[in-house]
């Protein structure tokens, strides 16, 4: 455990849960604007996770503690991904951990704890929800791990710095067709993942489209703070290890303030220019009919294995 | 250098075609089809720059003019005479599937190609499984596909891999053997072009599968 | 006397006594599962010391004709003898209450339950074909008689008796075949002597005898095409038996596997262990989708039995292809990540089926469809039935989640490793385990969600209550040895890959791998976890103004209390699969709607109705099956019922022989 990974295990996820409402504002502010709207000012997520708190504990009547647990495991397993994997530095405060198939395997967990919770509810909408949130973790699965075998066989290894301290050390493997095609993938995987258009609209209440909506309708007042804030420390997670996976520069090697202000900088940018293209793509499709979701997760399911075939096609 | 833009058109070769398989509008199908059209004249082009040769250039130029200019000019007049149907809605495997099945041929070319690229080793001909991805996903386009016009892509995609397979093995087939297969490939397309029309005015539609009445 | 021996030894008195008293006395129900779980713990002593490097090996040539019994126990059959151990001792426990029942105080089940319980640890330690073949059959008929047991139930337990029996004794035939060609050709029955032979074996021969016994040992591990008994005949069986032959027996043919192919034939050719893998991919998905579409809990849980044999078989055939290739260190790491799968999945898929058998003891009821709300009245079922969902769906902190983790290891560092066949074979099998992961967590989540949260979907539930202590005792040992597993792999590390023969991973709470760059710590990962909900929960508390909870009405969209009839079910669970899996799975939906009578606008009832048979079994055994009965029709003709008609066709046949011996004379 070094002094760079002790730093980085504390500044990222501070970093991250206090930068990750502010990109969800950022993204809705992208969209309004494109949308000839004026939008509710970055700050908003921020001001509506305040009000949260301040409202009362409510226990639905049938629910048990499987229910109450759920948002503090879902922001639980993300804060511990924000922890340990590579965001700010390139060490990490826990390396063993800092593996890309145990973060993966962490992310779905949240979901897990999630989609429990909505089946606890025993409403229709909570296992709406659930059975649509698992049927979509599952078929994200291939994609996500046969994109992570593409990125880790050239390095020989699934540990996250080795990944991100490689491509700083090869940058011309970045404009490979092999990184080309596992990011198209990631992509795809990450919408998915995060809940965002095509797969899911996360600003939609209506029962034939909604999947994470569906799920936390039970949630009220500070658990609901919990699952907004996680599901915001997501995405902001899952853009981050896109970013620093592809395009590591300015993450920190050394434990020099400087190099850390650079990092924290880096982050923030490439995250936010993530966020704003993914906000501003979302302006132009249209949500996906679930029934075909299978179908673009198929084809990124394909490009993620031509980056493993590509991997030692072109060697 | 010369790798990395190698492997990047290889990449968007690749690439293309899937979407071709992906895609279920007509018109998309056919801008994917003269991306690829222009990625093999990159190909072709980069092959050129490291031979060397104007022969080579002159060919990359036609490669170019031909499948990424003329041909989807071509289709996109087919496109534009057949009316309403501009979607390949019912494909005989759906898409999922399709997507999967090109999963299998690619690592199918793999396997098959290796023979070929133990001959002679270098960065050309490891990439000539993706041209044999390509005619095999071509070949699965012409099998399940409805419409006429997306099989004529589907021809066409495995021209394109057999041009690029031709090129990466022996860095160039000449410029007299592309003329002529270009000329070839060229009149096909007119041929099917008139057939598609003859069809859709016998039939009012391209649906391949009502050619099946014509044996009643 | 070493202690390997003095285990087996006690293992194999223990059980035979209380089988014994069993017939002789009519003991009660707790002797024979007292008996039975001290089996399993002489079991594991012995298991754990011949891990330990305290092999040893006896002959006792008359007590069988021919070669005689010999026994021999090293660190590949320790492993599995400790596991079996392991899982008795909790089923034995177990089985003190559950087994009270009429149907399974018969005495011939309560005789079979430990005579079950040691021909599973002998198989493991037979050192000669002889041993091994009497013990496999004392297995298979103690099983079938415990699977039968409940017969009074209805007939689809002997529908499920007679598919095992089929099935079990076709293994059987062609392990027999398999093995009784590779004597031919070595002369000696003797593993020993089959192991020096077996390197000089011509490839045609060792391949025959590989694919032969392959067929037997896939059909006892349920590996697919061969899986069709497994779903039938594991939720059929009293539940421990259930867990007994799921968590235990079904190991033995990954056993028989490793032990044939690896370790008598050494190695051998590489479509061998292509073969292999491509099965274990195939059981690996397809199990789980059967098991994501199914909602009987018993079933479900067979079927993920299939699933975790092909994730088993996956690291073995890529050990294998490793191995063929030249490369120990992987193929170590390999065969290590299937051994630790094999003791995790034993340990869950006994708590599993514990769990589940409380819950069908409690409700009479093992449809997901009609369970649901046991979380307040059977709590202790449902946390272990939690921790034991937990481990299975590869999920951290839980045991798959190491053993597929070292799995997925094997399976990238292997890629630069085996050539073609390793670069199209693994991507392949990293999607296979990848699907296989997520649709675990999907049925794992619809099994515990649907089965134990919410509200009773029945009166049969309403009214449950939580099982007796000694279930409860032996579902918490089975829970607690999961939970070890999970949060401590390295402790079991050291044995295994002295089983796996060779050492690719090291560590006391970090899992390294030796020959690659990679490292886990499930330990520090639980720890950080833990950590992570402690700081959140503290911050909540000091962030939060309004503490208590206050009781609410569920959003029932205004239209007043919901009842239980509109939860979610299994069934509406895993209908998106279904449709998403649809050809592959091809269900058979029937939906009436009835209209009312003055319009048809007006709808009075709609009856869904939805079956997920199993494909593959209609595809390859249906026709078989048809020919059989047409085959049978036919011969009925020869049977009008006169005893001298078939003391004649004897006559007619040793006539017809010996005529044909003196013409080709």
């Amino acid at each position: 455990m070094s002094a760079l990974g002790v730093i980085g295990g504390v500044v990222q996820p501070v970093l991250i849960v206090a930068g990750s409402p502010l990109l969800v504002g950022l993204m809705r502010q992208v969209r309004a604007r494109l949308e000839g709207r004026a939008g509710a000012g970055v700050g908003q997520p921020w001001r509506d996770l305040r009000k949260l708190l301040r409202k009362e504990r409510i226990a639905p009547r049938g629910t048990s503690e499987v229910f109450r647990f759920a948002p503090l495991v879902l922001v639980a397993t993300t804060l511990v991904v924000a922890v340990v994997v590579p965001f700010v530095a390139t060490e990490s405060a826990l390396d063993p951990v800092a593996d890309l198939f145990a973060v993966v395997a962490l992310l779905a967990l949240g979901a897990v704890a999630l989609a429990l919770a909505g089946l606890d509810t025993g409403t229709a909408f909570g296992g709406m929800g659930a059975s649509r949130e698992m049927t979509i973790l599952a078929l994200v699965e291939p994609t996500l791990l046969v994109a992570i075998f593409a990125l880790s066989v050239r390095v020989g290894s699934t540990n996250l710095g080795a990944i991100v301290s490689s491509t700083l050390h090869d940058p011309a493997r970045v404009i490979s067709p092999v990184s080309l095609l596992a990011a198209v993938a990631l992509i795809v995987v990450i919408v998915a993942e995060t809940g965002r258009i095509p797969v899911d609209n996360p600003s939609t209440h209506l029962e034939l489209t909604m999947v994470h909506e569906a799920m936390v309708l039970e949630h009220a007042g500070p658990d609901l703070a919990l699952v907004e804030l996680a599901s915001a420390m997501r995405l902001s997670v899952f853009l981050g290890l896109l970013a620093n996976l592809f395009v590591p520069w300015g993450i920190a090697t050394e434990a020099t303030p400087l190099a850390l202000l650079i990092g924290v900088l880096a982050l923030v940018v490439k995250v936010g220019v993530l966020g704003g293209l993914l906000a501003a793509g979302e302006v132009f499709v249209a949500k996906l009919r679930l029934f075909r979701v299978p179908e673009l997760l198929a084809g990124s399911f394909l490009l993620a294995l031509l980056a493993v075939a590509a991997s030692f096609f072109l060697a | 250098m010369y790798v990395q833009l190698l492997d990047l058109a290889c990449g968007a070769l690749l690439l293309t075609a899937v979407l071709v398989l992906w895609r279920r509008e007509l018109t998309v199908i056919i801008r994917m089809f003269a991306l690829q059209g222009a990625a093999l004249a990159v190909l072709v082009g980069v092959l050129a720059a490291q031979e060397n040769s104007a022969e080579l250039w002159a060919v990359a130029v036609g490669v170019f003019a031909l499948r990424a200019v003329v041909l989807p000019y071509l289709l996109r007049r087919a496109l534009a005479g057949a009316g309403e149907s501009r979607r390949e809605t019912r494909p005989l495997v759906n898409v999922s599937a399709s997507l999967l099945a090109a999963a299998v041929l690619t690592l199918l070319a793999y396997a098959v190609s290796q023979p070929l690229v133990e001959l002679a080793p270098s960065a050309a001909t490891q990439a000539i499984p993706v041209g044999i991805t390509v005619v095999l996903i071509g070949f699965f386009v012409l099998v399940t596909r409805r419409r006429a016009l997306s099989q004529l892509v589907g021809f066409l995609l495995m021209d394109n891999g057999i041009t690029a397979v031709g090129f990466l093995a022996t860095t160039g087939v000449g410029l007299v053997v592309e003329l002529g297969v270009s000329l070839d490939v060229l009149l096909a397309v007119l041929v099917l072009q008139v057939l598609t029309t003859r069809m859709r005015e016998t039939f009012g539609d391209t649906d391949l599968d009502e050619l099946r009445e014509l044996r009643d | 006397m070493n202690l390997a021996a003095t285990g087996m030894a006690a293992a194999v008195a223990i059980a035979v006594l209380t089988a014994l008293l069993a017939v002789v006395v009519r003991t009660r129900t707790s002797v024979v599962g007292v008996g039975t779980a001290l089996t399993g713990v002489a079991a594991v002593v012995a298991g754990a010391a011949a891990l330990a490097g305290g092999s040893f090996s006896v002959v006792l040539p008359g007590v069988l004709p021919l070669s005689g019994v010999s026994l021999t126990l090293d660190p590949l059959g320790g492993l599995f003898v400790a596991v079996t151990g392991g899982v008795a001792v909790a089923a034995g426990i177990y089985s003190m209450s559950y087994a009270d029942t009429p149907d399974l105080r018969a005495r011939g089940v309560r005789v079979a339950l430990p005579l079950f319980v040691v021909a599973m640890v002998l198989v493991p330690a037979a050192a000669n074909v002889g041993t091994l073949l009497v013990c496999w059959e004392l297995m298979a008929l103690t099983s079938l008689v415990l699977v039968v047991a409940e017969h009074r139930r209805g007939p689809q337990v002997a529908s499920a008796g007679r598919w095992y029996a089929v099935m079990t004794h076709l293994g059987f035939v062609s392990v027999l075949i398999g093995l009784m060609l590779f004597v031919a050709h070595t002369g000696d029955d003797s593993f020993a002597a089959m192991r020096e032979a077996g390197r000089h074996l011509s490839p045609a021969v060792a391949g025959v005898v590989f694919v032969a016994t392959l067929v037997g040992f896939a059909s006892k591990a349920g590996i697919v095409p061969l899986h069709a008994w497994l779903p039938r005949a594991h939720p059929e069986a009293p539940s421990h038996v259930s867990a007994l032959m799921s968590a235990a027996m079904v190991n033995l043919g990954v056993y028989g596997l490793v032990r044939v192919g690896v370790d008598l034939l050494g190695g051998g050719a590489a479509w061998w262990w292509l073969l292999v893998l491509a099965l274990g991919a195939v059981s690996a998905v397809y199990g789980i989708l059967q098991a994501a579409m199914s909602s009987d809990l018993k079933r479900l849980l067979g079927q993920s039995t299939t699933e975790n044999m092909g994730l088993v078989l996956i690291g073995v055939g890529a050990a294998g292809l490793f191995a063929s290739s030249g490369d120990r260190a992987l193929a170590a790491l390999a065969l290590t990540a299937a051994l630790v799968h094999v003791v995790g999945h034993a340990a869950f898929k006994t708590v599993l089926f514990l769990a589940a058998g409380s819950v069908l003891h409690a409700t009479g009821s093992r449809d997901l469809d009609a369970l649901g709300g046991l979380r307040p009245v059977m709590p202790v079922t449902t946390a272990a039935f939690g921790v034991g969902a937990l481990a299975a769906s590869a999920l951290p902190p839980g045991t798959a989640f190491v053993s597929e983790w070292l799995l997925l290891q094997a399976l990238i560092h292997g890629l630069p490793a085996g050539g073609v066949a390793a670069a199209i074979a693994m991507p392949v099998a990293v999607a296979a385990v990848a699907l296989t992961a997520g649709l675990a967590v999907a049925t794992f989540v619809k099994a515990f969600g649907v089965g134990f949260l919410a509200k009773p979907r029945s009166e049969a539930v309403a009214g449950a209550h939580e099982s007796p202590f000694t279930m409860l005792a032996a579902m918490g040992i089975a829970a607690v040895v999961c939970v070890v597993l999970a949060l401590w792999p390295a402790g079991i590390l050291p044995a295994v890959q002295a089983a796996a023969g060779g050492v690719a991973v090291s560590g006391d709470v970090t899992l390294r791998l030796n020959q690659a760059t990679g490292a886990l710590s499930p330990l520090l990962l639980t720890l950080g976890l833990v950590a992570a909900v402690a700081v959140v929960a503290a911050v909540m508390r000091a962030a939060v103004a309004r503490r208590v909870r206050r009781e609410a009405r569920l959003w029932d969209c205004g239209g007043g209390p919901m009842s239980a009839r509109m939860e979610y079910t299994a069934t509406s669970f895993a209908e998106p699969l279904q449709r998403v899996f649809d050809d592959v799975v091809q269900p058979e939906l029937d939906v009436d709607v009835s209209h009312h009578e003055e319009s048809r606008y007006l709808v009075q009832a709609v009856e869904y109705r939805r079956k997920v048979p199993d494909r593959i079994e209609r595809r390859l055994y249906q026709p078989v099956l048809s020919v059989i009965t047409a085959w049978g029709r036919a011969g009925r003709g020869l049977a009008p019922g006169s005893v001298h008609r078939y003391l004649g066709y004897g006559f007619y046949a040793v006539c017809g022989v010996l005529l044909l011996l003196a013409v080709t004379r």
